[in-house]
């Protein structure tokens, strides 16, 4: 049988070989990456991609949604005010409405309640962060002007029913804003400002006519509920947001958890392996210089 | 015959021989480092026996030359395995610089720049943090700022595939003087085998010749024809002609729609080339294949972007209240004109951050709901992407890349360890091996040896029969 006389050459590449895969687990373990290359995980890779794309999602709506909850608590907060001060309104115009009362006292009761179509007007025109929030789409004017020429005066609403949505990862939309006319412009007794204008006006001249004073309180009473039944629209809003940034946070915990397993280096395997690579070497080498050194070939045993 | 100065002439007869076989050892093991030396071995023959009277006498030896140890066989096979691993090898050398491209991303650092497919997260993300402020300042800047990283990131890659395939074209072509020195050479030799020995083997020229033919094949796919006399003929694995007998045909380079594409006697035999093995196969499958496929993915990618952005933004109304038109319109990015090198081009054009539309067409200023919209880009399939969305276009794509690299990886594994076989069977054939030269040599010394005793004897006896009858003179 014949042998290859240049097989110690062989042994080298061998020996090249171990080394690379020394490197390579050295490499991994140092970066703490199971695989730094596309070709060394084709799948994982690919999946490592949609794993970050859908953590990196998560975390922005987090974000997103504290922004929004803090919108949608001033929003409610601004409405909690109005609601107090319509209900201050109507029990002065129902005292007003007795018939115990002097002109004066009324004509003090319209201004009073003038005061608090003020109040709720500059309510209405509240500004968040340079945007009126209760302005439709167009946050950069002033939606309520009220104007007093005419009697009972006029309260304008120059803004739009433009409502913004927030998408959720899970394509949930949450409202983020209600419109200024849906809440204080309501038709027929559902508006506010139509029942205070006309409250001011009747108890303007000091003398009341009593079935419309009492006619305008009705109303103001009825636009006080409708307020409040869009103010339940916002605050379904803000569960909605806290709901979905839990869940969220739920699935990106798990993400998170996934993409993990798939990236990162699992150190007592490598470990094991960079240990059983070194052994390797170490003989190879042991095996290599042995051979080097004893006598090669016949040559040098014969005698000249 | 069956004299005395018979016995003298056999026995120089055998000491030449001795002489002669001892020189080809002598030569094995000046040679047993040389690449492509086969090892020869001394051809022993008996010489004619003469007849007289009925009565056969023996007329010894004559060395008659040295044979090479080779197999023709053999050394045909390690050859077509060296130019399959030659063409994998250098294939996976160009996929490595192509996949290192596109690294992994750990996602431990929470700063991903330079990672393609967080790049389009982080872009998207840009608009659906705007659905919750659209007039904010700062939310604005910031979808400009991914746009620019998407861009930036997009764009380097193309380059870099770019200046990846220049530079293997400029390998290619430099293995075109190798070669064509190479086939002169190999003709030349066929001349001097054809005219020296045509009927046996050519010994170290045909080693010489071999030596030629085994670094052809490692630069180009061949195919071996033998013909008469002891000829070769070399064709490409296509069967286009290299070298036929004694003409080489050279080959000759020429720039061909900005690549450099390869001739043969007037036709342009670059695709064939491609398919053939050897390192120059290896070079053009990575540079007309695997790298135009990478650039196109990313042209379809960055087309597929740049469009539909585009056009969204064009139809809202941005922060000012204005809404594109056709002469001027309100574009993020450089309108493509069409899919192949928008990714080299991808940039921002966009300075103003209030010109993004967050905003619907004929909405307020306050209105998000363009802004949702291009948000939901990243949901949305495109047929430019192959009907996926950007992020799962991506993702298939680094998932297609790496299968296709690892694949070539395992190719070249198993092909090397084949090489290496051959090469260990080819050696233990024609390799010189020491101690049986060591072996050889001892027992030609003894032969020697004998015959010089032999030749001593019979001078002895020489002296004894012209003494005959007379004590003195010669001794």
């Amino acid at each position: 049988m014949r042998v290859d006389p240049s097989y110690v050459s062989n042994l080298v590449g061998s020996l090249d070989q171990a080394q690379l895969n020394e490197q390579q687990l050295t490499a991994e373990l140092s970066s703490g990456v199971s695989f730094n290359s596309l070709s060394q995980n084709p799948v994982g890779s690919g999946e490592n991609v949609i794993l970050l794309n859908q953590i990196q999602q998560d975390d922005s709506f987090t974000q997103s949604s504290s922004l929004v909850t803090g919108q949608l608590q001033v929003a409610d907060s601004t409405l909690g005010s109005v609601v107090s001060q319509l209900t201050q309104a109507i029990s002065l115009a129902t005292s007003a409405n007795n018939g115990t009362m002097n002109a004066s006292d009324v004509q003090s009761i319209g201004s009073q309640i003038s005061g608090i179509l003020n109040e709720v007007q500059s309510l209405a025109n509240t500004n968040y962060q340079g945007q009126y929030i209760f302005a439709g789409g167009q946050t950069s004017t002033t939606p309520f002007t009220t104007s007093m020429g005419t009697s009972p005066g006029v309260t304008t609403y120059s803004g739009d029913e433009d409502v913004n949505y927030l998408d959720t990862p899970d394509g949930q939309k949450i409202q983020l804003n209600v419109p200024g006319n849906q809440i204080f412009s309501g038709s027929g007794s559902n508006s506010v400002f139509g029942a205070l204008n006309g409250l001011v006006a009747d108890y303007s001249s000091g003398t009341v006519n009593t079935s419309q004073a009492v006619s305008d309180t009705e109303a103001l009473s009825t636009a006080l509920n409708y307020v409040s039944q869009q103010r339940v629209t916002i605050d379904n809003s803000i569960s909605q947001a806290s709901a979905a940034s839990d869940a969220v946070t739920g699935d990106q915990a798990q993400s998170t958890t996934a993409q993990t397993n798939l990236m990162q280096a699992d150190v007592a395997q490598v470990s094991t392996q960079l240990s059983l690579a070194e052994t390797q070497q170490t003989a190879l080498e042991d095996v290599i210089s042995e051979l080097d050194s004893a006598s090669n070939s016949l040559f040098s045993k014969i005698q000249p | 015959m069956g004299t005395i100065n018979s016995a003298f002439s056999l026995i120089s007869g055998a000491l030449d021989a001795d002489q002669a076989a001892l020189s080809i050892i002598a030569n094995n093991v000046a040679n047993a480092n040389t690449p492509g030396y086969t090892q020869e071995t001394p051809n022993w023959k008996q010489n004619q026996p003469l007849e007289i009277n009925g009565v056969s006498y023996g007329d010894g030896v004559t060395e008659t030359g040295a044979t090479s140890l080779r197999d023709s066989v053999l050394e045909e096979r390690l050859d077509q395995q060296q130019q399959l691993a030659s063409a994998s090898g250098a294939r996976l050398t160009a996929l490595n610089s192509v996949q290192a491209l596109f690294t992994p991303d750990s996602g431990s650092t929470s700063s991903t720049a330079g990672d393609i497919g967080s790049d389009l997260t982080g872009f998207f993300n840009s608009f659906s943090s705007l659905e919750a402020n659209p007039t904010d300042n700062a939310l604005r800047q910031q979808v400009l700022s991914s746009a620019t990283t998407l861009a930036g990131d997009v764009s380097n890659a193309a380059a870099s595939l770019n200046s990846q395939r220049s530079a293997l074209d400029q390998e290619a072509s430099g293995v075109t003087s190798q070669m064509n020195s190479l086939t002169s050479a190999i003709s030349q030799l066929n001349l001097q085998i054809q005219s020296t020995s045509p009927d046996a083997d050519g010994g170290t020229l045909e080693d010489q010749r071999d030596e030629d033919i085994s670094q052809l094949s490692q630069l180009i796919g061949i195919n071996q024809v033998p013909s008469e006399n002891n000829g070769l003929s070399i064709t490409t694995t296509s069967g286009q002609l290299l070298v036929a007998d004694g003409t080489d045909f050279q080959l000759t380079t020429g720039s061909v729609g900005g690549v450099t594409d390869f001739f043969l006697g007037g036709s342009d035999i670059t695709k064939q080339l491609m398919s053939g093995g050897g390192q120059l196969g290896g070079y053009l499958t990575a540079r007309d294949s695997d790298i135009p496929t990478a650039l196109t993915s990313l042209d379809q990618l960055a087309y597929s972007v740049s469009t539909s952005v585009n056009t969204l933004n064009n139809n809202g109304t941005d922060l000012d209240g204005v809404t594109g038109t056709a002469n001027s319109p309100l574009y993020i990015f450089k309108e493509p004109a069409t899919v192949a090198g928008s990714a080299a081009n991808m940039a921002v054009v966009m300075t103003d951050p209030n010109q993004i539309a967050a905003a619907g067409q004929g909405d307020g200023t306050g209105d998000n709901s363009n802004a949702t919209a291009m948000a939901k880009l990243t949901k949305t399939t495109s047929t430019t992407i192959n009907n996926q969305t950007p992020t799962d276009f991506y993702s298939s794509f680094v998932s297609a890349l790496g299968a296709t690299v690892s694949g070539v990886q395992s190719e070249n594994t198993a092909q090397n360890a084949s090489v290496t076989q051959l090469q260990t069977q080819n050696n233990a054939l024609s390799s010189v091996n020491l101690n049986d030269e060591a072996a050889a040599m001892s027992t030609l010394q003894s032969s020697y040896q004998a015959a010089s005793q032999v030749f001593t004897m019979l001078n002895t006896i020489m002296a004894a029969a012209m003494n005959l009858g007379d004590q003195t003179t010669v001794a």
